[in-house]
């Protein structure tokens, strides 16, 4: 056994060496700006079971393991052949494996003297797969049939020939096809590097030691995860947030969790969550145990905890996700889903809250939650063609650690973000000029450790019809809560200034028009704060005032510090100032939600939700979203005259709205 | 007074721990080698140490050396152990935060608790001013002596006298740095000022700002040094010119390594290719491999008949964007450390026991078993230890640590310590793939060419697992860097961002910018005060289609007349070379117009360079070693017996001063008429 398991070592090495090979020969042939620029793409080896056995840690995107391979592995049948390649972009045919249809997924059988031994898998993530609007992804989208063409999974290649006939018809369907489709020949190219590689380490170690191998190391990453989550205390421990940014305007939309620790497997159960929307904000999981856009935080937490951990699937195995049916987390065939991403943060927002109760000093208060691209699209005055460009991704600061301070300006979550430089922007976009890109002062949240500063991006066109858009703009009422004791970060703002006029609020946006001399400026989340800020030595945070991340009222009524530019901190009177505030607040709480959720929950109540979810449950999909928001909005205008709502009167609120309705369509009809 | 002609060429090589010093003589083809050890605090001493060691043991006098060359890692020290100056810096009104902000992107995946960056220059110390010039030239916000003066005078009195300055568009219109700088100068004389278009007028503001800052920040412990190496030195005699090498694999003068510390910061792994590629142009091999391997990371570097040069380089966390030698480093080493996980799986590195406690073997403390200890304990180092002799092994010691790790695993110490390689070639073989694979190259076709006190010892075993046309092993693997410093030319690097369509570039600003650059360069070279053999000059230029976001360097040849219709097609030329896809109708765009200068140097006789240490009758003795699962009867040779010309096959040990080869069972080796081991796979 001992024997096995060194060549299991270096059998994992080479799975490693083979993805990475893969990835690094997709990366050099491609050709799009998200393969090169924003790294979406990926590379990874599955099991015949439809498992990830290795996946990259240094390329592309890190969010490969957990995607459940075995629906598209099924609905290709027993005829497989080597040579074949296969292609799918479709969240529903494949049960979540794909999860929008940008998403391009090719993948090839691997044999071995006529057995097949494993697939090489390879996505990328296509610029424009046709649809109502360019880019495919728009909030606004109500079903997925407006996002572009959906290919179910079937053959590209039939023993090396191409189909060249189902080619041309995707192909067409979309407004990039010869990008997309070098792009697919880099896909191609990685497909064949994996496995000539494969041929190779089968040669040289033996059938038998490559599939054992795949089966062992599945099966010892699964150790490792389930080591490491039996050192968390057995419990249930339950956590909600709110999805802000929906386009069509259902108001909130909450993610509860309630998350059972016990005997090294996390169950993630999701009942009390929202229905799905007719906005593109789905997440299609098909509620898959460990699915890869629902677990981000726990392998966060995993590679956190040992570094050297294993990658692959069997990381995810102890995962275990229970989402309803017809819930925002788990739509039925055909929601629109391009812009899961912003549900996929928050499930990992409220995984971690959840976590954290269970095992505080291992996990980050939350971050900004906010990965908005903002773009703008102004007519060329010369060529009458639009011109689009990137001015910057908004996102905002990472929650703080329990021993460091969060990053500021960018999220630890979403490591792999990049900015575009000011000067290449203004060159792209002569008629933008970029007023300020920094730091926002004092937007993190206070504590023991300091949550990570927001961002400001503000610009001015000289341009007019200068069109702004953003999609996963979220945090602008609920701020990153804090831990702990910790205060929340700085919720989100959105400043417009037209030309001559005052700056007023906008709030989240979907898409803005401005004029010439408009001047438009965002303000992104500070992350929560960490720990009791009293906590924080005085010095630091007199370091923090003169480096300007805090101001000196900030310093005063947050961390009861007081101090001067010219004499520094006064010790004296902030050691009276700490014990005084110390005196006059209550206690501090776990989480730290600030003023406007908690505001919210008191008027709204967790059972509240949950009767609403209870009620609806059984209908159909539509008639659920159609009762979902009339309930929002008749309990809501019930609050506002005052007028008490207990959790059980939502049923017979129901059923009266459901009577007023078919009331009021016997009245139209007559 | 014959005796006095200049005749020694000198190269050494500063390392974290030792500092190697190779003198040849032009006249005899004799050859001095050194090992002194590195002094942290005056990294200098460890040299003019060696000066005085050549005067006394080998009668060499410091005033007949001709050529003066050393490498130093104490830029890189001095930034990757955030032990500089307090910087400050003046940027445009609203750009605070460019180096707080840097390109967002956090090097650690998958880990929650991934440090803040660093950013070298405290925030308080960053001031904007109330300056702005648009992309065009336009200047928005004029800027004004008033502000300038207040800024730098707030600073000084903070105690910060090293500013640099970054506006944005300065790359291109660089009036306002440039007047701000004089401005400080004429009334802060003692300050050092660097404006970011002096030091490297590339677009993207990040990128130039920080390399600014990192010259400011590293700058002035480096001008200390060589002011003290240069006054050291003159002391010994010494009369030659003293030059420092480049992250670019070439040298430059010392004065202008004062001026431009930046370029040193990779200088140590270029130093290596430089070498490696200098051996391999002499015996023909033009496609290499080259693998340096020492005690805490390999290097690895594709030479593909040229130098392969990156200008997305990075030290520690900071993007350099300047060009250097493209060098990956793999955090694996002799000193790797190997371990047990909670389920039982053997792990080797990334953790290295580094120099102190060291392998378990060298006696130092060290506990844990390595890497080094499996090559002791397998008899593949000389019990009789190494370095000469001058460094023991303690094999008891050896396998103690192998033992307590064997004993977890079942494993006898001889199992446990072969399992141990077998464990660090797969790690070796998974991270330098993917860097061989970003390249594109077919490995069939190239030599691994392997250096560093372990590269010769592992090599062999990485081998086995790649499809390779050979094995080179240098006559001193240990010593390539410093030879790498006596061979290099001087060179040095020119860029102007012009970042637009080609069709919107004149035939007159296209040559302009290369005439300008070229007499940039020209006026560096002249600025070193050295006679060169030749001067060449190599033009190239960063494309892309329009909508692209990444770009391809071309070179374009010396005959190629520039103007567009020219640049244009051999852009396209080469991108059908490497895409296969020939895109006529795309517009294309010039980014980046670039010019290498390369002065030259005279170059010792590479067949005077020879093996040196004991001599013993070939193939005399055998040792027993054990490997792969099997014990053998190794044959073991001194590296200095062997002549050009023999020949043996493994498995077979060749043992020398500054490493040791290894070679299995299934190679065939033979020496070439320049002395280098070269292997192949037995038929």
């Amino acid at each position: 056994m001992t024997s096995d398991l060194i060549t299991l070592e270096i059998l994992i090495n080479r799975f490693q060496a083979i993805v990475d090979e893969m990835a690094q020969a997709l990366f050099r042939t491609a050709y799009t700006v998200f393969i090169k620029e924003t790294q979406d793409y990926g590379t990874v080896l599955v099991s015949p079971d439809g498992e990830v056995f290795a996946a990259s840690r240094r390329y592309g995107v890190l969010m490969m393991i957990g995607h459940p391979m075995a629906e598209a592995i099924r609905s290709m049948g027993t005829d497989v052949r080597p040579r074949d390649v296969f292609i799918t972009n479709d969240p529903f045919a494949t049960r979540g494996m794909a999860t929008h249809l940008n998403d391009i997924y090719l993948w090839s059988p691997v044999f071995h003297e006529n057995t097949l031994i494993c697939y090489v898998w390879t996505f990328i993530h296509m610029s424009d797969v046709g649809g109502r609007v360019a880019g495919s992804i728009a909030p606004s989208n109500t079903d997925i049939t407006q996002e572009g063409i959906r290919v179910p999974p079937r053959r590209l290649y039939r023993e090396g020939i191409l189909d060249e006939d189902f080619l041309k018809l995707f192909l067409i369907n979309t407004r990039t096809g010869e990008e997309n489709w070098g792009d697919m020949k880099a896909c191609l190219a990685a497909l064949s590097t994996g496995e000539r590689r494969i041929a190779q380490v089968i040669k040289r170690y033996g059938v038998t030691a490559f599939s054992e191998s795949i089966t062992n190391s599945l099966d010892y990453a699964e150790q490792q995860s389930r080591r490491l989550i039996s050192t968390v205390p057995d419990g249930t421990y339950t956590y909600s947030d709110y999805i802000e940014g929906d386009a069509v305007g259902l108001g909130l939309l909450r993610i509860k969790l309630s998350l059972k620790v016990n005997a090294g497997t996390f169950l993630m159960d999701f009942a009390g969550t929202a229905p799905q929307v007719r906005a593109a904000l789905n997440l299609p999981s098909h509620s898959q145990d460990g699915h890869w856009m629902m677990i981000t935080g726990l392998v966060n937490w995993l590679c956190t905890r040992e570094p050297t951990i294993s990658y692959n699937a069997g990381l995810v195995r102890p995962f275990k996700i229970d989402a309803p049916a017809g819930s925002l987390i788990n739509p039925e065939e055909g929601a629109a889903c391009g812009a899961r991403y912003s549900t996929s943060h928050k499930v990992c927002d409220v995984i971690i809250g959840a976590l954290s109760q269970a095992v505080p000093n291992q996990l980050p208060a939350t971050d900004s939650g906010q990965a908005a691209i903002l773009l703008v699209a102004l007519p060329d005055r010369a060529t009458s063609r639009t011109r689009v460009s990137v001015i910057q991704p908004l996102v905002g600061g990472s929650g703080a650690r329990p021993s460091i301070d969060g990053v500021d300006g960018t999220m630890v979550i979403l490591n792999f973000l990049k900015n575009v430089p000011t000067e290449l922007l203004e060159r792209e976009m002569p008629e933008i000029l970029i007023r300020k890109y920094g730091l926002r002062e004092d937007s993190g949240g206070a504590g023991e450790y300091r949550g990570g500063t927001g961002a400001i991006v503000e610009f001015e066109t000289n341009a007019p019809f200068t069109t702004v858009t953003a999609r996963n703009m979220e945090r602008y009422k609920f701020p990153p809560s804090g831990r702990l004791g910790g205060k929340p970060g700085s919720t989100g703002y959105s400043l417009y200034k037209p030309f001559g006029k005052e700056p007023r609020e906008i709030g989240i946006i979907d898409v803005l028009e401005m004029n010439a001399g408009d001047v438009l400026s965002f303000g992104t989340q500070g992350g929560g704060g960490y720990g009791d800020p009293l906590k924080r030595p005085a010095e630091r945070v007199f370091n923090d005032v003169v480096d300007g991340y805090l101001t000196f009222e900030t310093a005063r009524r947050d961390y009861g510090v007081v101090a001067s530019l010219n004499s520094g901190v006064d010790e004296i009177m902030t050691t009276a100032l700490r014990e005084k505030i110390r005196e006059e607040r209550g206690p501090l709480s776990f989480y730290e939600f600030g003023e406007a959720r908690d505001a919210y929950q008191a008027r709204w109540p967790e059972e509240l939700h949950d009767a609403i979810c209870d009620t609806i449950s059984v209908l159909p999909t539509v008639q659920r979203q159609i009762s979902f928001s009339a309930l929002y909005e008749e309990i809501n205008a019930r609050l506002k005259d005052n007028i008490a709502v207990k959790p059980g009167d939502v049923s017979s609120i129901h059923s009266e709205i459901l009577s007023r309705a078919a009331e009021s369509w016997r009245i139209a009809s007559e | 007074m014959e005796k006095k002609k200049t005749r020694y060429r000198f190269g050494a090589d500063i390392g974290g721990t030792f500092t190697d010093i190779l003198l040849v003589d032009d006249d005899s083809g004799n050859l001095v080698a050194l090992k002194n050890p590195s002094n942290r605090k005056m990294p200098e001493q460890s040299i003019v140490d060696g000066l005085v060691q050549l005067h006394e043991k080998h009668d060499v006098e410091p005033s007949e050396v001709s050529y003066f060359s050393h490498g130093t890692t104490l830029g890189v020290n001095t930034l990757l152990e955030r032990d500089g100056v307090e910087v400050g810096l003046l940027t445009s009104k609203g750009f605070r935060d460019i180096l707080e902000l840097r390109r967002l992107r956090l090097p650690q995946a998958n880990d929650l608790f991934a440090p803040r960056p660093n950013t070298l220059c405290r925030r308080r110390y960053v001031l904007e001013l109330e300056e702005r010039i648009g992309h065009n030239g336009e200047v928005i916000l004029p800027l004004k002596k008033e502000n300038v003066i207040a800024a730098a005078r707030k600073l000084a009195k903070q105690g910060v006298e090293n500013i640099a300055l970054c506006f944005l568009h300065s790359y291109r219109f660089d009036a306002h740095e440039k007047q701000a700088k004089d401005w400080i100068k004429a009334e802060f004389p003692n300050m050092y000022v660097i404006a970011s278009s002096d030091l490297w007028p590339q677009q993207r503001e990040y990128e130039r700002c920080l390399v600014s800052v990192i010259n400011a920040y590293v700058g002035a412990r480096m001008r200390d040094c060589f002011s003290s190496l240069k006054q050291k030195t003159e002391d010994t005699g010494l009369l030659t010119q003293i030059f420092s090498t480049k992250s670019n694999g070439g040298v430059m003068g010392l004065k202008g390594a004062g001026e431009r510390p930046v370029e040193t910061l990779l200088s140590g792994p270029a130093s290596g290719v430089t070498g490696a590629f200098y051996v391999g142009q002499t015996i023909g091999e033009t496609k290499m491999i080259t693998l340096d391997m020492g005690g805490t990371s390999v290097d690895i570097s594709i030479v593909d008949q040229a130098m392969p040069y990156s200008n997305e380089n990075t030290v520690g966390e900071y993007p350099i964007s300047m060009p250097a030698v493209d060098v990956s480093a793999i955090g694996a080493g002799g000193g790797s450390v190997a371990w047990l996980d909670p389920e039982g799986m053997l792990k080797v590195g990334p953790r290295s026991a580094g120099a102190r406690p060291g392998p378990a073997c060298y006696g130092l403390g060290g506990e844990e078993p390595t890497v080094t200890d499996a090559y002791a304990y397998l008899g593949i180092l000389s019990p009789d230890g190494i370095l000469g002799g001058n460094m023991r092994l303690d094999l008891d010691l050896a396998k103690q640590a192998l033992k307590s790790l064997g004993d977890r695993l079942k494993l006898s110490a001889e199992q446990t310590a072969d399992a141990i390689l077998q464990v660090a070639t797969a790690n070796i073989y998974a991270e330098a793939l993917p860097q061989i694979a970003r390249r594109g190259i077919e490995t069939s076709e190239f030599s691994l060419f392997c250096y560093g006190a372990a590269g010769p010892t592992h090599s062999f075993l990485l081998a086995r697992e790649l499809d390779l046309k050979n094995l080179i092993v240098p006559p001193m693997p240990g010593l390539l860097c410093a030879l790498g410093c006596l061979v290099a030319d001087l060179r040095a690097d020119f860029v102007a961002s012009l970042w637009r369509g080609t069709k919107e570039i004149s035939l007159q600003e296209l040559g302009n910018t290369y005439a300008r650059l070229e007499k940039d360069a020209r006026t560096w070279l002249d600025g070193q005060g050295v006679d060169v053999l030749s001067t060449q000059i190599v033009r190239s230029a960063d494309m892309c289609f329009e909508g692209q976001s990444f770009e391809l360097n071309i070179c374009f040849p010396n005959d190629l007349s520039i103007n567009v219709p020219n640049i244009e097609s051999w852009f396209r030329k080469h991108y059908k070379l490497i895409y296969g896809i020939d895109d006529l109708d795309t517009p294309i765009r010039l980014l980046e117009a670039r010019t290498q200068i390369i002065g030259l140097t005279n170059k010792p006789d590479l067949k005077s360079l020879r093996p040196f240490g004991t001599k013993t009758k070939v193939g005399s003795i055998k040792r027993k070693i054990f490997e792969n699962g099997k014990s053998y009867d190794a044959t073991i040779y001194q590296r200095a017996s062997l002549q050009p010309g023999d020949t043996f096959s493994g498995p077979a040990i060749v043992e020398q001063y500054d490493t040791t080869v290894y070679v299995p069972c299934g190679f065939d080796i033979s020496i070439d008429a320049f002395w280098n081991i070269i292997g192949v796979r037995s038929a």
